[in-house]
């Protein structure tokens, strides 16, 4: 009797194994985090470029070919931006320092103003010197950031920057043998769980294609929000500051908090002496993020995993707790893999016909090989 | 039956999927396209291929060897043998419709099997060797069903 796929229910034995197991890839993950961001970086660019490649297929190209194509254009544009990009960025280098120092001021300059506004209204942050407390650490912060923080952020750089010099070379390799890989691996599969195992190979290429994409369509689109309505209320540099932040916002929670720092300290710089501006720039940080949790991700990254929310948030802390930052970033698309491998698992587990084929494949196998082999 | 015919006359296209009825069709470069898309598995023979009531996912096309069509609980009599070129499994690629009978190895047979994400991906990409394969699909199952009807107007007759 065959138990069939579709009347299969995950029980609490595979959702806790399915749990654990993605706790367990996390921990290892952060071990060998220089080789996983970046292939999370390559699998973005793969995604990203995939549909190029399938246009010259269409076009009657072969893989190979379709693949060197795309991967050369995108290298090509991507030289064409550092050729006319970096000399005005190495000419505005020098000025950097002076930039961030200008911003950083206009920041706590924004939130002694905000803390002396509270003061006036409520006595028992006035008594307690809320303002003359803040300035001290601030002071004490800014004066020990650079020999604290500098070397250690440019060691970080540093160490950072050959590993990520592999995501455009893995990139490549998966537009080109992506395919080929593909095959091999199925052919490792025995005959009785073949077309299963095609279809769990197709279910996590899907949702991992689905989250990337997921997360790129996010992307664009809280940048389009975020500086259509920064460009709106004034600021400088909507477009960048819309995207530096809708990229921080690859990171849950973390990211989001830093996002909205950098447009504080832009706005509160960009409009010294005039905190409701800032305080617009918040509003519609925090209006952008709503936009974002309740309408634009349900529709996007939502769609591709389909897990409860409180399930999602839980693992977004459990995330958090194993591996730390690189823990919030990389739990949903982990456990969304980790559900497709331990449900189809437990559903070849609990076959117990495919498991009889396959010992009768072995049977079969075994009586060709030794047939001629009798003892005299 | 004049369409599949021509699936046996020998071709002068020199490649192991050009005799299959299915991509008869094709161009040899078509054909190479369609190779990549296809996954190659071996069966000895009495091995089961697929089981009747397991929810396909995928078509077979018998490269080499045969094949026989057993309906559930009439394992020991097979109402159907298939041979090199032709295919089943092909509502599998289609929906996840249970599959109607077992299928077993006969004798030794190779077999290239085409998996309904392939298959779409092959669309995606490729949609005018797609478009050809689903009209050849097409066709086999017309063929199919006009048999199932002159089955059904030959019991009707009988009774």
């Amino acid at each position: 009797m065959r138990v069939k796929s579709s009347h299969y229910q995950s029980g609490p034995i595979v959702w806790a194994a399915i749990i654990a197991g993605t706790c367990l890839i996390l921990f290892l993950f952060q071990k060998i985090l220089w080789l996983v961001v970046p292939f999370v970086l390559a699998l973005i660019i793969y995604y990203a470029l995939l549909p190029l490649k399938l246009r010259l297929l269409l076009g009657g190209m072969s893989h190979d070919h379709a693949a060197g194509w795309v991967s050369s254009g995108a290298f090509g544009v991507l030289v064409l931006i550092g050729l006319l990009g970096f000399p005005k960025l190495f000419a505005e280098a020098v000025s950097w320092h002076d930039s961030a120092m200008r911003y950083l001021d206009g920041g706590i300059q924004f939130l002694n103003a905000s803390i002396i506004q509270l003061e006036k209204r409520f006595e028992m942050l006035a008594q307690a010197r809320a303002s003359a407390e803040v300035a001290r650490q601030i002071a004490e912060f800014s004066a020990h950031f650079a020999e604290k923080y500098i070397p250690a952020i440019a060691l970080t750089i540093a160490a950072w920057s050959p590993s990520l010099l592999l995501a455009p070379f893995l990139a490549f390799f998966m537009l080109r043998d992506g395919w080929r890989f593909r095959k091999f691996l199925a052919r490792a599969v025995p005959n009785a769980y073949f077309e299963r195992a095609l279809f769990l190979m197709d279910q996590v290429d899907s949702t991992a294609r689905l989250y990337f994409i997921g997360l790129i369509k996010l992307t664009l689109l809280d940048t389009f929000c975020l500086a259509l309505g920064l460009w709106l209320i004034g600021v400088s540099g909507a477009l960048a500051l819309g995207l530096l932040t809708a990229v921080l916002a690859w990171v849950p929670y973390i990211g989001s908090v830093l996002g909205c720092l950098l447009v504080v300290l832009v706005v509160a710089t960009d409009f010294p002496g005039n905190p409701g501006v800032a305080y617009a720039a918040i509003a519609l940080f925090i209006f952008v993020r709503l936009l974002d949790d309740f309408f634009f991700m349900p529709l996007t990254i939502g769609k591709s995993l389909n897990m409860h929310p409180l399930l999602t948030v839980l693992m977004i802390f459990v995330g958090g707790a194993v591996a730390g930052v690189p823990g919030l970033m990389l739990v949903l698309p982990v456990l969304g893999v980790a559900m497709v491998l331990g449900e189809t698992i437990g559903m070849l587990v609990n076959d117990p016909r495919l498991r009889a084929r396959h010992a009768h494949e072995l049977a079969l196998r075994q009586q060709l090989v030794t047939k001629d082999l009798r003892l005299p | 039956m004049s369409w599949f015919s021509l699936a046996r006359q020998p071709l002068k296209i020199n490649h192991r999927l050009a005799a299959s009825a299915l991509l008869c069709n094709l161009s040899e470069r078509e054909l190479k396209i369609v190779e990549a898309f296809v996954h190659d598995r071996q069966f000895l023979a009495g091995e089961v291929v697929f089981d009747a009531g397991e929810e396909g996912q995928a078509l077979y096309i018998i490269v080499s060897g045969a094949v026989e069509v057993c309906l559930p609980d009439q394992y020991e009599t097979p109402v159907a043998a298939l041979k090199s070129g032709d295919f089943f499994g092909e509502l599998g690629l289609l929906d996840d419709v249970p599959r109607s009978a077992q299928i077993r190895a006969s004798e030794r047979s190779e077999l290239a099997v085409l998996f309904r994400g392939d298959f779409e991906r092959l669309m995606a990409s490729h949609a005018q060797i797609a478009s050809k394969i689903a009209l050849q699909l097409a066709r086999h199952l017309g063929l199919r069903l006009r048999q199932m009807l002159v089955q059904t107007a030959d019991s009707v007759a009988l009774q």
